[in-house]
């Protein structure tokens, strides 16, 4: 109870925090902590796939661009309210998890993950090649931030950065929220068991292939969530989004923060814009000093930034305990 | 004999040209302690892996409370009241003792699916998880990590995660391996009483000889995949074929436990 407590006075601190930014801030800091917010929603849902049922996949960049060519096809071709465009991004994203998840499920590790990558790439070059449709490699254009019209009672406008900062900030919060929820529910104690022992969970009656299908389009529309919303962010949509090395980044970014939390691939995400920003400013082989970070953070820090820092928390605050 | 609650047909099982089963036909009753027993390689685990689902059936059928099951999915066979414990401890290395237990009643209950419930308000799964815990005498143990605990608690938990299952058959590879004789008494008292109670019927794979003849009430043993001689322990220690067997290929099998 007592770290429970803790964790919502926590939790209310950081929300608090990022209501403030937009007004203390400039508007650049602002864009960066959207694009933390966005990498945020894409690497929990992601994480739910990989920290909590031990799947590691490297296509769910294809699920993000589904979610960000979804709401912009149908925001091109039929209606620009923004809640229902996320909707519809969300949906495409679900059903090609869907699609590919159920090709892919019936194998495990290295199998699953080269599976995943192979289905992300063909979704890549599908995006790439269907100029007519997709916009090819200019990217799918003229997507735009309508206000949002509730029934007609009330228009709330996001076209500006300060509103559509607090539009991400609720998808964000919710995404936060739910991952959370997941993860103490006895659907997410299930993905565990499947996670540290897919043959006993069978035999616990669990129909595993099916648990790990679920986890698998959840966290897709995760991604396709993240997606629909960096359309409406950047007004475009890119294939790049279905890159396998977009791909990468929530597998990164939960491996700098940490697998086991749900703070891990926040923190993560966190890093992993803010390091970008940073050295992008100096050179521009930035991967390349990412790497070298990424590769200290990995041997040094056991179960990344969250994990190191809450297992010295806890020696700090239980000396007893050797 | 009334109805059996698994019967196999013809079952037969071959790792290249080893045959680990070779026609089987048996039958479990319900409410009877089985043993099974065979020198090492004869066939038990294969035995236990063909009836439960984790090899997949090469020739032969199997029957479950009169639906044939040759087929079905392990997880479906865990449903229908199949279930196992297994030789090497297997269980859910870094969840809790209690989560290890609350994955199959979750799973029986159909109650797994539920994504945004709260796991500690579902006040019946923690009363039922409770029990078996209870059961297996681990409750003192609930939060300790799986990884945490003794071998011989292991093993209890090992079992523990099979009974939450509910089966109505219930095979356990070897539950007393390795455990001290205490350990090894207290849990077979609780399968006694287990099996006293009447909702699951045991099968037991053991080595341990004392063990096998004061537990069941019919023993089957196993040579190079075939029904060597099955019946009441009575029956088993009088065949003279079981002695042959016991005596030509491992001396030590019979009466290895009785030194120590």
């Amino acid at each position: 109870m007592k770290a429970e407590t803790r964790n919502a006075v926590a939790a209310g601190a950081v929300l608090l925090a990022l209501c403030a930014v937009p007004f203390i801030t400039g508007k650049f800091t602002a864009y960066l902590t959207i694009r933390i917010m966005l990498l945020g929603i894409f690497a929990v849902g992601y994480n739910l796939l990989l920290g909590q049922t031990g799947l590691l996949s490297f296509g769910h960049g294809a699920f993000y661009a589904a979610g960000a060519y979804g709401l912009g096809l149908f925001g091109v071709h039929v209606s620009t309210h923004p809640l229902l465009g996320v909707a519809v991004g969300v949906a495409a994203a679900v059903l090609l998890a869907l699609l590919v998840g159920y090709l892919c499920v019936r194998h495990t590790e290295i199998y699953f993950a080269m599976l995943t990558l192979a289905c992300g790439m063909m979704v890549f070059s599908l995006v790439w090649n269907a100029r007519e449709i997709t916009g090819g490699d200019d990217g799918l254009i003229g997507i735009v931030r309508a206000p949002i019209t509730l029934f007609g009672l009330a228009d709330i406008p996001i076209a500006r950065e300060n509103h559509f900062y607090f539009f991400v900030l609720f998808f964000f919060a919710l995404s936060v929220w739910a991952a959370h929820r997941i993860r103490r529910s006895p659907f997410g104690l299930a993905l565990a068991g499947i996670r540290e022992n897919a043959r006993r969970s069978e035999f616990a009656g669990v129909p595993v292939r099916r648990y790990r299908l679920a986890a698998f389009v959840l966290s897709g529309a995760f991604a396709g969530l993240a997606g629909a919303l960096e359309a409406l962010l950047e007004s475009n949509a890119r294939p790049f989004m279905a890159h396998w090395t977009h791909s990468a980044e929530p597998v990164l970014v939960s491996l700098l923060g940490g697998l086991s939390s749900l703070t891990g691939p926040l923190v993560g995400g966190a890093i992993f814009v803010a390091m970008r920003e940073i050295i992008q400013r100096f050179t521009e082989n930035w991967m390349l000093w990412f790497g070298i970070l990424l590769l200290v953070i990995i041997l040094g820090f056991r179960g990344g930034v969250v994990g190191t820092v809450s297992a010295l928390f806890r020696k700090a605050t239980a000396p007893g305990e050797g | 004999m009334g109805e059996p609650l698994l019967s196999t047909e013809k079952l037969s099982n071959h790792f290249g040209k080893v045959c680990t089963a070779l026609d089987l036909d048996l039958r479990f009753e319900p409410g009877v302690l089985t043993s099974i027993i065979g020198p090492n390689g004869a066939g038990k685990s294969t035995l236990i892996n063909l009836l439960t689902g984790h090899l997949p059936v090469q020739a032969g059928k199997i029957r479950f409370q009169g639906r044939d099951i040759t087929r079905l999915p392990i997880h479906e066979r865990v449903r229908m009241g199949i279930c196992r414990s297994f030789q090497v401890v297997n269980v859910f290395p870094e969840l809790t003792v209690a989560q290890n237990v609350m994955i199959p009643v979750l799973a029986r209950t159909g109650r797994a699916w539920r994504p945004i419930r709260r796991l500690s308000r579902e006040t019946a799964l923690m009363q039922e998880t409770e029990a078996f815990l209870e059961k297996v005498s681990l409750l003192p143990e609930r939060d300790t990590p799986a990884t945490a605990l003794s071998h011989g608690d292991l093993r209890l938990l090992e079992v523990g995660v099979a009974l939450a299952a509910a089966p109505t058959l219930l095979f356990l590879d070897e539950p007393t391996a390795g455990m001290n004789p205490v350990e090894r008494v207290r849990l077979l008292d609780n399968i006694r009483q287990l099996a006293r109670e009447g909702r699951s019927t045991f099968v037991v794979v053991e080595h341990d000889m004392d063990v096998v003849f004061s537990l069941s009430e019919r023993i089957i043993v196993l040579h190079r995949g075939e029904i060597l001689c099955d019946g009441t322990p009575e029956n088993v220690r009088a065949d003279a074929k079981v002695r042959e067997v016991y005596l030509g290929d491992d001396v030590s099998d019979l009466f290895r436990y009785r030194e120590e």
